[in-house]
């Protein structure tokens, strides 16, 4: 019985084989002939030439895409930084804004005049978030649906609760126009936040 | 034996691309443009295919330089990435899917055969007896005899074990003295119909 060609080529690289099937090629021709002929089998393809030179120079290409890449990447890093700083921002903003709103001793002369500070305080605020806002990156052509309703919604609330302001800042602020700025800036708030979501998203 | 080990790219060169200079960055291309696009076209048997992943090779090499820690020889280096990113197309399912497609419209698997110029007739008997081998059985078959990977690497490679490796290298030498001592591998440079 001679030897399979796998036995035959685990005798050729040295591989373990048995005992039988290393007395058999031993004083068998044909197997040892067919050991012989994968070794020149192997020489064969070890002595192949190398491909042909390339029609077109494929070093334009390679160099090509790695400026591109170098730019995705630094694009993508530029972003990385403005997101962190516009995080940090957001995060130092809203911390202010919770400390502010920190329950004070009603008084029933703050209740029937608010005081103008109070409007100044939310106006201030609200500019803070509109900062904030527009450090965010611009906002992509296709939304996703779960992000995109609730921002244009908030954005209409807050051009309508502009306009309200701009109707009630007329004369002296009242509780209405104290009112009015204090929803601004919860409506400039959720906006924030959720921008901020979907710029993360965008660039992870 | 292989031509990466030919290569002669000075130390310095890839410092130099790592810290960013194109000029070294092109000299590691030119160092090993042969040896990859030989190593892509043996594995890989469409031509147009394997320019495609030289291309993506020198991409991933020259933008992960910083992940070469020097350990070994670069040339290595060089060449692992090349034996990865082949073996991730022929495993891939468009691949796949695309050798179905050619076997479905041809009756049978198209090999497609190289018209190497310059090569001498024994050389493109072989290269189109190569070429016409499944994709696995030739990958074993240059990695083990060509590349000197052993059995162990390449079960590894191919998620299997080393005797998985020794019965592809088997058959792979089967296949390709059948079609070296037959009259089909002597054709012209048009695509050839093949089973394997």
């Amino acid at each position: 019985m001679h030897a399979g060609l796998d036995e035959l080529l685990n005798l050729r690289d040295g591989e373990p084989v048995s005992d039988t099937v290393r007395a058999h090629v031993g004083h068998c021709a044909r197997c040892t002939a067919a050991i012989a002929h994968t070794r020149v089998l192997r020489e064969r393809l070890r002595a192949l030439p190398a491909v042909p030179a390339a029609a077109t120079d494929g070093w334009l290409a390679v160099e090509e895409q790695l400026a591109a890449t170098t730019a995705r990447r630094r694009r993508a890093a530029a972003f990385g930084s403005l997101a962190a700083a516009a995080s940090v921002a957001a995060l130092a903003l809203f911390a202010a804004l919770r400390w502010h709103e920190a329950p004070v001793p009603p008084s029933s002369a703050s209740s029937e005049a608010p005081a103008p500070v109070a409007v100044d305080e939310l106006r201030s605020r609200s500019q803070a978030l509109e900062a904030v806002l527009a450090a965010l990156p611009a906002r992509p052509a296709v939304a996703r649906a779960g992000t995109a309703v609730p921002i244009e919604s908030l954005e209409a609330q807050v051009q309508w609760l502009d306009h309200q302001i701009l109707l009630a800042d007329a004369g002296e602020p009242s509780p209405a126009t104290v009112r009015l700025w204090n929803d601004r800036v919860e409506v400039m708030s959720s906006l924030v936040q959720l921008r901020y979501v979907e710029a993360q998203t965008l660039f992870p | 034996m292989t031509a990466f080990l030919d290569s002669d790219l000075p130390a310095e060169a890839i410092t130099r691309a790592r810290d960013g200079s194109a000029e070294a960055r092109e000299a590691i291309y030119r160092a090993f443009e042969r040896p990859v696009r030989t190593l892509a076209r043996r594995l890989v048997a469409g031509s147009a295919q394997a320019e495609d992943l030289a291309h993506d090779v020198f991409v991933e090499i020259l933008t992960s330089l910083g992940q070469f820690d020097g350990r070994g020889s670069f040339a290595g280096w060089v060449r692992a990435i090349t034996v990865r990113k082949c073996l991730m197309h022929l495993r891939s399912p468009w691949h796949r899917a695309l050798r179905w497609a050619r076997a479905a419209e041809d009756g049978g698997g198209i090999g497609e055969l190289p018209c190497a110029a310059g090569s001498g007739g024994d050389a493109l008997d072989l290269e189109r007896a190569l070429a016409r081998l499944g994709d696995t059985a030739r990958a074993v078959v240059w990695l083990h005899d060509v590349e000197g990977y052993t059995h162990a690497e390449i079960g590894a490679l191919f998620g299997g074990t080393p005797s998985f490796s020794k019965s592809q290298l088997a058959r792979g030498h089967a296949r390709l003295r059948e079609l070296l001592e037959s009259e089909g591998v002597k054709a012209s440079c048009m695509p050839v119909s093949t089973n394997c």
